[in-house]
C-alpha cells in the first residue's frame, strides 16, 4: 500500500499533466465536423507556441530557484531585448540599441572565449594527471590567464567586426540572435554579481533590476514608449519570419527553442559539475562553500543564463507578435515562477528539476487553453489560475495522509488550531501554544 | 510557579508518571517495543541509550508530539493520552528539545511568555507585567539573567536557561531535557546542574537525556537504559558504574582502547605564527583571536581546548580560509608561506575541515551519500565538463567501506542516517580529498558512545598509520586527554599555553581556560 502511495507521489507531476489533458479532451467543444477541438493539431500547436516564451523564461528561472534564489527581473530584461531586437531589425545606423548591444556582445564574447579556452587547458592538464584526484590542477599564468584572455579578445574582435557593418544596413537574423541574448546575459550577470559581490538578497536585487530595466527599455525605445513594429519583408528582413514558422511544417520554431533549452539545461544540471553545484548550493550553501566550491561563480552563471534565455525569448516574441515594446514582458516573471513551483521545484532551494518545470509550463499552458476554448471571461481565468497554483502546490508539498489531516483537523476538533498538528513529525517544533483567556 | 501541594506523599516511591508497554513504529520499523518507564516526584531520572535507541521517541510520546502508539501512559495513576503538545503541557509535562526553540530577536521575557503574553484589556501586550513576572520567575530559579536582554545577545548556555524558565512558567511538574549540555561549557553545565537539582528538590520530576556519562553519574538518582527500542534496565545510580551503563547501552563490554602515543614525530607540516582574527562588531572590529602560534607535525594530534567562545573554532576557520573577518599572521604549510583566502585555497594545500555542526555546515541532508562524499571532487573527477558518476560512486563506496558507515546503500539520503553515520559521511568527504592536514571541530558532538569510539579509532589510525597531521577542537576534556599528543588551551581569544600529554590533566586545562576575571576573583 505504501509502495503504491510512494509511486503515485513520485509521479504526481505527470499525473497532474495527464489529468489536465484528460480534462481538456473531455470538456472540449466539438467542431461542426465532429472533431475534438482541444485535440486538434492546430490547437495543440497553439499551446506549444503560447507556452514557449514563458517556458524559456521558466527554464532559466528553475536553476536560479534551485540555488535558493529568485529572478524577478526576467520580464523587464525581455522587454529591453524586444526593443533592441526590433530596433536593430528595422532602423539603420547608430541607434541606442546598437550603442548598447554591441559593447555588451563584445564583452560577452570576451568572457565566453576566455572561459572556453581555459576550460580546454584545465581539462588537458587534468587528463595528464589522470586518476590522481587528490590534487587539484593548477595552471601557470600563460595557460591559465594570458592565452585564454587573448582568445577571448580575438573572439570579441571577430564578433564586432561581423556586427558593425550590419548597423549601417539593418541587422539580419543571426545578428539579432547574437546581440539580443547577449544583452539579456549581460544584465543577468549584473544581477548575479550584485547578489554575490554585495551579499544582497536576490529578491531585492532582481526587484531593483526589474524596475531599472523597464526604465532602460523605455529610454531605449525613445519617445512615447514607442511600440516598434516589425514588418518582415518591408521594414525588416523577410527571413525573420522563419522564427515564427513551422519547422518542416510540424513544430513551431519557438517550441523548438523551448524544448532545446529545457533538454540542454536539464542535461547540464544532471551531467556536469556545475549542475551538481547548483543543487548543493541550494541544499546547503555553507557546506558547499566549505567544500571548496565557488558558490559565487555558480550563482552568477545561473542569473546570467536566466537573462540569456530572456533574451532569446525576446527575439521569438518579436517574431511572434511583430513588434518590440517596453511592456512586452510585464508579469511574465510571475507566470514563470508559478510554472516552476507547479513543477515541484522548492522555493527554499536544493530541490527541483527541469522535467518538473516542463510539466508545470504545460499544465499552465493547457489550462489557459481549456479556459479559452470555453470562452471564459479573462478576469475569471485569472482567478481560476490562482486557485490552480495554490491547489497544485498544496497537493505536491504534502503527502496524502498529511493532506487529509489538514482537511479533517479543524472539523473534528473545535479547539484552537495547533500548528504542531499539521507539521510533519521530523520538522516538529516545540509549540508552547497559548492559554488565551 | 512551581506548584507543590503540601499533601504530596513526601519521598514516597509513588510513580508520578508511568509508561506501560509502549510500542510505536514508523513505516513498519519498530522504534519502541513494549517499553516501560516510570518517573517519581522530585527525582532526576537519566534516560540513556545510543542514537536510535528510542529515547526521543518515548519523550515525544510523553510530551504529546506523537499521538499514535500502543500501550498506556498513567499520570497520577490515571490513564491519559495527549493528542498534542498543548494537552501535555496542560497536564504539566514540558519538554526542552536539543535544538533550542527561541525567537532570537525577542527579549528573554518576551520569549518566556511567547503566545501567553500578559495583556491589558485583552488587547495590548503588557510588557511591564511580563517583565516583572519574568524577573520573579528567573529569580526564583536562581537564574541570573536580564529579562530585557535580547536572546540573540545571550550565549548558548544562557539560552538554555531561558528555555528552562519558559518550560517552568507553564507550571510544569515534569520536565524533559533532551541533551541540554551538548553546547555548554563546563561552567555553564555546573550552573545548569545546580538549577536542575534545585528544581528536583522543589518536587519537579526531571527526565534527563544525555550521552555524557560523567554528568549522569553526578546528577541522576536513577538511570534507565534503552537499546534498539527496548527497555534494558532501570536502577538507582548507586548500583551502577560507568562501565555497566556503557555495556548496557551497547550490549557488549567496551574495552578501553590502548591509544599509546608514539614519540616519533614527523616533519613540521603546518606552522602557525601569531595568528589573529578580527570580526566586524557594532560598526568596528573586535579581535576574537590573538597571538596563536604552534607547529604541527606529521602524525601528530594537537588538541585545542577552552570554553565555548574562547576562539577554538576560529582557529580552524582562519586556517581554512572560512572565517568571516580579517585574518592576520603567518601560516606555513610544508615550510612554504601561504595565503589562504578561501576554503578552495585551503583544499588545494591539502587541508580539510570537518565542521562543528554537520547539519548546517557539513552536509546537504537531502542529497545522497554519494553526492555528499564526492562534492569537493565532482569537478576534479569530471572530464571535459562531464561528471564521472562511476568515479563518484567509487569514492562513496570507499568511504562507506573504510569508515563503516551503516546505510542502506550509497544512494541513501544523508539526512536519514544516524548522527554518528552522518559525521562519518562528513569525514569521508574530506578524506576523499586525501588531505595532509585534518582539522576536526567537535568530531563527536551529539553522537553515541559506540560511534564515538569508532571515530577515535579512526582519528588514531589516520595519524599513526597514514601520518596525517590532525587538529582536534573539543569541549569534552576526557576526549582531548584521550586523543591529543599536545593540548593548546584557549581563553578569551588568546593562547594560554600548550600542554604536553604527560603534563595535561582536566584541572590543568581548566585552570588555563578560565577567563582572567574569574582567575582574579579566585
Amino acid at each position: 500500500m505504501s509502495g503504491i502511495l510512494r509511486l503515485v507521489s513520485r509521479t504526481k507531476l505527470y499525473w497532474g499533466l495527464i489529468a489536465i489533458f484528460l480534462l481538456g479532451v473531455l470538456s472540449s467543444p466539438v467542431s461542426s465536423k465532429g472533431n475534438n477541438i482541444f485535440l486538434s493539431y492546430g490547437n495543440l500547436l497553439d499551446v506549444l507556441r503560447q507556452v514557449s516564451i514563458t517556458g524559456l523564461i521558466a527554464t532559466g528561472m528553475t536553476a536560479v530557484i534551485i540555488t535558493g534564489g529568485i529572478d524577478l527581473s526576467v520580464g523587464s530584461l525581455m522587454a529591453i531585448c524586444t526593443v533592441v531586437t526590433a530596433m536593430l531589425l528595422t532602423i539603420e545606423g547608430g541607434t541606442p540599441a546598437a550603442y548598447m548591444g554591441l559593447p555588451m556582445a563584445g564583452l560577452v564574447a570576451l568572457v565566453v572565449g576566455y572561459a572556453i579556452v581555459r576550460f580546454i587547458f584545465v581539462n588537458l592538464e587534468k587528463s595528464r594527471h589522470g586518476a590522481d584526484y587528490g590534487r587539484d590542477v593548477t595552471l601557470d599564468r600563460t595557460r591559465g590567464l594570458l592565452i585564454p584572455l587573448a582568445a577571448g579578445a580575438v573572439l570579441a574582435a571577430l564578433l564586432i567586426f561581423y556586427l558593425v557593418p550590419q548597423t549601417v544596413t539593418k541587422f539580419g537574423v543571426p545578428g539579432v540572435l547574437i546581440v539580443a541574448p547577449c544583452v539579456g546575459l549581460f544584465f543577468g550577470a549584473v544581477n548575479g554579481m550584485l547578489i554575490v559581490g554585495g551579499r544582497l538578497q536576490p529578491f531585492i536585487v532582481t526587484l531593483a533590476m526589474m524596475v531599472t530595466a523597464l526604465g532602460i527599455a523605455r529610454l531605449t525605445a525613445g519617445q512615447n514608449n514607442a511600440v516598434l513594429p516589425v514588418y518582415t519583408g518591408t521594414n525588416a528582413v523577410a527571413e525573420f519570419d522563419r522564427l515564427r514558422s513551422l519547422v518542416f511544417g510540424v513544430v513551431p520554431m519557438p517550441g523548438i527553442f523551448f524544448l532545446a533549452a529545457i533538454v540542454i539545461y536539464a542535461a547540464v544540471l544532471r551531467f556536469t559539475p556545475f549542475g551538481r553545484y547548483v543543487y548543493a548550493i541550494g541544499g546547503n550553501e555553507e557546506a558547499a562553500r566549505l567544500s571548496g566550491i565557488e558558490a559565487g561563480k555558480v550563482k552568477i552563471i545561473t542569473y546570467a543564463v536566466s537573462g540569456l534565455l530572456a533574451g532569446i525569448a525576446a527575439v521569438l516574441y518579436v517574431a511572434q507578435y511583430r513588434q518590440g515594446k517596453p511592456d512586452a514582458g510585464a508579469g511574465l516573471e510571475l507566470d514563470a515562477i508559478a510554472a516552476v513551483v507547479i513543477g515541484g521545484t522548492s522555493l527554499m532551494g536544493g530541490r527541483g528539476s527541469m522535467a518538473g518545470t516542463f510539466c508545470g509550463v504545460l499544465i499552465f499552458g493547457l489550462l489557459s487553453n481549456i479556459l479559452q476554448l470555453h470562452n471564459i471571461n479573462s478576469n475569471l481565468q485569472l482567478v481560476l489560475k490562482g486557485l490552480i497554483i495554490v491547489g497544485t502546490v498544496l497537493v505536491q508539498e504534502r503527502n496524502l495522509a498529511d493532506l487529509l489531516n489538514f482537511v479533517r483537523m479543524p472539523a473534528s476538533r473545535p479547539a484552537p488550531k495547533d500548528a504542531a498538528e499539521r507539521t510533519p513529525p521530523e520538522k516538529m517544533i516545540h509549540n508552547t501554544g497559548g492559554n488565551i483567556k | 510557579m512551581v506548584d507543590v501541594p503540601d499533601s504530596a506523599p513526601a519521598g514516597g516511591h509513588v510513580s508520578l508518571l508511568q509508561a506501560v508497554a509502549i510500542s510505536k513504529s514508523f513505516g513498519g520499523i519498530a522504534a519502541l517495543a513494549d517499553v516501560e518507564f516510570d518517573l517519581r516526584r522530585g527525582e532526576i531520572h537519566a534516560l540513556m541509550g545510543e542514537n536510535g535507541a528510542g529515547k526521543s521517541t518515548l519523550m515525544k510520546i510523553l510530551s504529546g508530539v506523537y499521538s499514535g502508539y500502543d500501550g498506556a501512559i498513567r499520570l497520577d495513576g490515571r490513564t491519559v493520552s495527549f493528542a498534542n503538545v498543548r494537552q501535555a503541557e496542560a497536564a504539566g509535562i514540558a519538554i526542552i528539545h536539543q535544538e533550542l526553540n527561541l525567537v532570537s530577536e525577542l527579549t528573554v521575557a518576551d520569549n518566556i511568555f511567547l503566545g501567553r503574553e500578559k495583556r491589558i484589556a485583552g488587547l495590548v501586550i503588557d510588557r511591564r507585567a511580563g517583565r516583572l513576572a519574568a524577573r520573579r520567575l528567573l529569580e526564583r530559579l536562581g537564574i541570573d539573567l536580564d529579562p530585557d536582554a535580547r536572546v540573540s545577545a545571550l550565549r548558548v548556555g544562557e539560552q538554555q536557561l531561558v528555555e528552562i524558565a519558559k518550560a517552568l512558567s507553564l507550571n510544569a511538574r515534569i520536565l524533559i531535557m533532551d541533551e541540554p549540555t551538548s553546547a555548554l561549557s563546563p561552567a555553564e553545565c555546573e550552573r545548569l546542574f545546580r538549577i536542575v537539582r534545585q528544581l528536583a528538590a522543589d518536587g519537579v520530576a526531571v527526565v534527563y537525556i544525555s550521552h555524557r556519562l560523567d554528568e549522569v553519574m553526578q546528577l541522576a538518582r536513577r538511570v534507565t537504559v534503552f537499546r534498539d527500542g527496548r527497555h534494558v534496565l532501570t536502577r538507582p545510580i548507586e548500583e551502577l558504574t560507568e562501565d555497566a551503563i556503557i555495556s548496557a547501552m551497547v550490549g557488549r563490554e567496551m574495552l578501553a582502547a590502548d591509544y599509546r602515543t608514539s614519540d616519533v614525530q614527523g616533519e613540521v607540516v603546518l606552522s602557525v605564527c601569531d595568528l589573529t582574527l578580527s570580526k566586524p562588531y557594532r560598526g568596528g572590529w573586535r579581535e576574537v583571536l590573538k597571538g596563536v602560534s604552534f607547529d604541527l607535525h606529521a602524525g601528530e594530534i594537537l588538541g585545542v581546548g577552552g570554553l565555548l567562545g574562547s576562539g577554538r573554532t576560529e582557529i580552524l576557520e582562519s586556517l581554512f580560509g572560512a572565517a568571516k573577518g580579517q585574518a592576520g599572521g603567518e601560516i606555513r604549510v610544508h615550510g612554504r608561506l601561504v595565503d589562504i583566502r578561501s576554503p578552495r585555497d585551503a583544499r588545494r594545500l591539502g587541508l580539510a575541515l570537518v565542521t562543528e555542526d554537520r547539519k548546517t555546515q557539513g552536509l546537504h541532508l537531502e542529497a545522497s551519500i554519494t553526492n555528499n562524499v564526492a562534492l569537493p571532487l565532482v569537478s576534479r573527477l569530471a572530464a571535459f565538463g562531464l561528471r564521472s558518476f562511476r568515479g563518484e560512486r567509487a569514492l562513496a563506496e570507499g568511504a562507506v567501506k573504510s569508515l563503516g558507515i551503516r546505510c542502506s546503500g550509497i544512494d541513501q539520503a544523508a539526512g536519514r542516517l544516524s548522527g554518528g553515520n552522518q559525521q562519518k559521511v562528513v569525514i569521508g568527504k574530506w578524506l576523499a580529498t586525501r588531505p595532509r592536514i585534518l582539522l576536526l571541530d567537535e568530531p563527536t558532538r551529539g553522537i553515541d558512545v559506540g560511534a564515538k569510539r569508532e571515530i577515535y579509532d579512526l582519528v588514531f589510525k589516520l595519524a599513526r598509520d597514514e601520518g596525517l597531521a590532525i587538529v582536534v577542537v573539543s569541549s569534552e576534556l576526557p576526549e582531548l586527554l584521550l586523543l591529543a599528543d599536545r593540548i593548546l588551551v584557549m581563553s578569551e581569544g588568546r593562547q594560554r599555553g600548550i600542554l604536553r600529554r604527560a603534563d595535561a590533566s582536566e584541572e590543568r586545562i581548566m585552570q588555563l581556560a578560565a577567563p582572567t576575571a574569574a582567575k582574579a576573583a579566585a
